[in-house]
């Protein structure tokens, strides 16, 4: 286990010194630069400031000159200075980082309960009434554009209903932590459907696959009440392949929900990065995606792991 | 399982609180305080390095001038504005001049320094500097020189005569905090550009920019005009970037101020509590065609085919089922509120019969499918659309089948934002719908003088840019207003451009405000803001 960790945890450096150059690559060849935000404002520009601008911040030079710069700072601890704000590209992110995780992290464990109970309850009782409305509305979740479903939820709840706020994280002038949650409800319920849409499905079929398994006929047959087989048995085997989905989706825990964060106003790592995006603002773009994929790892890494508990038959060279 | 449920809300609720939860106390209850639904999050405060529009910052920094609802320049640090007539300009023996600004005495900086004529001198340095990356820099470079007789008189020299003086230093820097620092220090200068040492002499105090959710700022209680100003203790600028999210947040009363689309404009036409103001937004929304490419060139270069071209569009139908009406058809590109607009120009007369007539007169004739060909080369360009930009995407498509019917085909590249910016600056185009916000003082030599640093079309007539240049050096009005008439008319004889509309913003106020006019200069409609009241 030591040595196989140990060995994943060094196969990362290579793994995030390439995904630097792609994504640095990628970044760049996006056609339009960082000035595109003053020329794009439709007021009429000096072309000189534009000439200053684009030297100020490096960017008339060649794209690998660019890059050893940023990676000669990178690997000092250094993300860079954000083009368009002046700021900090590490301090940018921490300060919305909260914010986002706060988001994500209330929808993720919401949608964990809620898919495993539905998935279970499916499984149990296949072709029941709520196992036909749940496979419908699963579809429906999957296929549903989340802009829209978010508009929707706040033209009912909001505007008609009054119930909750359109946007943003609290009240202006009267803030309070009941106020912010209810700001929370509409955003976390527009995350979480997609995925209790999808994870239900995955535990449906997963477990009813298991039901009919060798070590669950024999769980039976030991004479264990139904409620054992199934809750220490069955599900705990049928987790197995959502674990690792989920696992994967963790990774959204850190760079956000781009269009939920915008439609929501929710001040997020999403919105950051939809921001940075038209501003062609580069540091902001390399740190965000940088830290994504760093997740993905880590989680992809968590996800192994994870199968050794919950499959004991599962052993790590 | 309905336990369940409860059980899972009651963790979701748990999880909400840590992250951006605050405690109550920001804003005390009781407070006056405005709330805005602003489109979008600014990069930075400095009103000259920032590259968004600025109005927010013009709620603390305050300059020598604004400009009001009919783009008029109004003075705020200035007592007055110069003119000939009240002897503030005067032209030496050398053919300089010197323009000469009274500014209002007693008028401190936020931190309690006073503000001195020695502040505008320091802001023109900052501004002429190769690096302060002020996108309206040339204007301020035929200034040569800057003087202060005493602590509130600044005199500028200026090497000719600049009819544009008037609208510049929009807002000044304070000397005492920025002074000892080179431009380039200036430009990335964190607590100036983000708000904890942002100060200015104007209605409002910066008090805090949550990252990503509002700046928000409070009344300054020794504003110069005295304590009756301002009304209102606080403002909040909340950034909602989108649009129909910005539509539902006003239609729940969560704000008092908020800017819509045109074609949003009817689902609040009913809202109670409060009022659309279609504020023209000094802009001109256009076709423009480019004979830069050789293709262009061979289409466009002849100026029948152009107006053939004009001739075949509708743009009533534009402005008024597109636009469902809430703009104004546009004849020249400079807004009719302004002094110098030419109400007696007529850009084009819609007549698709005539458009074929001309067409066919200048030798295109049509081909095997529809399209007109002269020479073997057909009547066909690429219309350049921005992602995202609806209207002016909707607007291409009634071009494109408009001028189908009289054989002109049009085809359609869509680029993302930045991208089609880089590539319409770059003149590699060969026509497109696009948006030119004017300043208050209508200078259109920029636009379309042959050498006009926004002029990417290729066209270039030597007696406009005479007119144009002529209309750019002189401080008599009338004089002014006669060399852009003419030019405004030459635009139509040339055949340089397509008018379309004058865009308007939809701002829709609380009836809760007072004393809102709006504006569609640089400054927006919070240009008057020290004077703006909110009932309870």
């Amino acid at each position: 286990m030591g040595a196989y960790l140990r060995r994943r945890l060094l196969q990362m450096v290579p793994l995030l010194f390439g995904i630097s150059i792609v994504v640095f690559a990628v970044i760049q060849a996006a056609p339009g630069g960082p000035e595109g935000a003053l020329l794009g404002t439709g007021r009429f520009i000096d072309p000189s400031v534009t000439l200053a601008y684009r030297h100020r911040l490096g960017v008339d030079q060649p794209v690998v000159v660019q890059y050893v710069r940023w990676l000669a700072a990178a690997l000092r601890g250094d993300l860079g200075v954000s083009f368009s704000s002046t700021r900090p590209v590490a301090d940018m992110i921490m300060e919305r980082l909260p914010a986002t995780l706060e988001l994500m992290a209330s929808s993720f464990l919401f949608a964990a309960i809620i898919a495993t109970l539905l998935g279970t309850y499916s499984a149990l009782y296949r072709h029941s009434t709520l196992d036909v409305i749940a496979t419908g509305a699963s579809f429906l979740g999957v296929a549903m554009p989340v802009f829209w479903f978010g508009l929707i939820l706040q033209l009912i709840f909001s505007v008609k209903l009054g119930w909750l706020p359109v946007a943003g994280t609290g009240t202006i002038g009267a803030t309070s932590l009941g106020d912010h949650l209810k700001h929370l409800v509409l955003p976390g319920l527009v995350l979480s459907f997609r995925n209790i849409a999808g994870w239900s499905r995955y535990l449906r079929s997963s477990l009813i696959d298991v039901r009919h398994a060798d070590f669950v006929r024999t769980a039976r047959a030991k004479g264990l009440r139904e409620r054992t087989v199934v809750g220490v048995h069955a599900v705990r085997n049928a987790l197995i392949p959502v674990v690792s989905v989920m696992a994967l989706n963790v990774a959204d825990l850190f760079s956000g929900a781009v269009i939920t964060e915008t439609v929501f106003a929710w001040p997020g790592i999403g919105r950051l990065f939809v921001q940075a995006m038209f501003a062609r603002d580069y540091p902001v773009l390399m740190g965000i995606l940088l830290m994504g994929s760093f997740t993905v790892i880590v989680f992809n890494l968590l996800a192994d792991l994870l199968y050794g508990v919950l499959d004991p038959r599962i052993r790590y060279g | 399982m309905r336990r369940l449920i409860a059980a899972a809300l009651g963790l979701t609720a748990l999880t909400g609180c840590g992250g951006s939860a605050r405690s109550s106390g920001d804003s005390k209850p009781g407070k006056k305080i405005l709330r805005v639904a602003y489109d979008r999050e600014i990069d930075v405060l400095n009103p000259f390095t920032s590259q968004n529009l600025v109005d927010i910052s013009f709620s603390m920094i305050e300059g020598l001038v604004t400009t009001d609802e009919t783009n008029r320049y109004v003075p705020v640090l200035a007592t007055v504005i110069p003119t000939r007539e009240n002897g503030l300009i005067v032209t030496k023996p050398d053919g300089t001049v010197d323009i000469t600004w009274p500014l209002h005495e007693h008028v401190r900086w936020h931190d309690g320094e006073p503000f001195t004529a020695a502040d505008v001198c320091f802001t023109w340095k900052f501004i002429t500097s190769p690096h302060s990356e002020t996108y309206n820099r040339e204007q301020y470079l035929g200034i040569t020189g800057c003087r202060t007789p005493d602590d509130h008189t600044v005199v500028f020299t200026w090497d000719g005569e600049y009819s544009y003086y008037g609208g510049l230093f929009e807002a000044v820097l304070p000397e005492h905090l920025l002074g000892t620092m080179t431009p380039e220090q200036i430009v990335n200068y964190e607590p100036y550009n983000r708000g904890s040492k942002t100060i200015g002499t104007g209605p409002f105090k910066f008090a805090e920019w949550k990252a990503g959710e509002y700046i928000r700022v409070v009344k300054n209680e020794s504003y110069w005009r005295g304590p009756t100003y301002p009304a209102i203790d606080e403002i909040v600028w909340a950034f909602i970037p989108d649009a129909n999210t910005r539509l539902n947040a006003l239609e729940s009363a969560q704000y008092d101020y908020g800017q819509i689309l045109p074609t949003q404009v009817k689902q609040v036409a009913n809202l109670a509590g409060y009022k659309t103001h279609l504020v023209s937004s000094n802009s001109v929304m256009h076709l423009d065609l480019n004979i830069t490419t050789e293709h262009g060139r061979a289409l466009f270069g002849d100026p029948d085919v152009r107006r053939a071209i004009f001739q075949a569009i509708d743009r009533k139908a534009i402005a008024e089922q597109l636009m469902e009406g809430t703009v104004v058809i546009a004849d020249s590109p400079i807004n009719p509120s302004s002094q110098f607009h030419n109400a007696a120009v007529r850009a084009v007369t819609l007549d698709p019969a005539g458009s074929k007539r001309l067409l066919d007169h200048a030798g295109w004739v049509p081909g095997p499918d529809g399209v007109r060909i002269k020479n073997g080369e057909r009547l066909s360009f690429i219309l350049l659309n921005r992602a995202g930009a609806a209207d002016r995407i909707a607007i291409a498509q009634v071009i494109q089948s408009q001028l189908k019917a009289v054989g002109v085909e049009v085809g359609f590249e869509t680029l993302e934002s930045a991208a089609w910016t880089q590539r319409w600056r770059s003149g590699r185009w060969e026509a497109v719908v696009s948006l030119w916000f004017l300043p208050a003082d209508p200078s259109l030599t920029g636009l379309y003088a042959c050498d006009g640093a926004n002029n990417m079309t290729g066209f270039c007539d030597p007696v406009l840019d005479t007119v144009l240049k002529r209309s750019d050096h002189t401080f008599s009005v009338a004089e002014r207003k006669q060399s852009l008439d003419e030019a405004q008319n030459m635009l139509t004889d040339l055949a340089r451009t397509l008018p379309l509309y004058y865009n308007v913003t939809p701002e829709v106020v609380s009836a809760r405000v007072g004393n809102f006019r709006g504006s569609g200069t640089n400054f927006g409609s919070f240009w008057n803001l020290y004077s703006w009241t909110l009932s309870r």
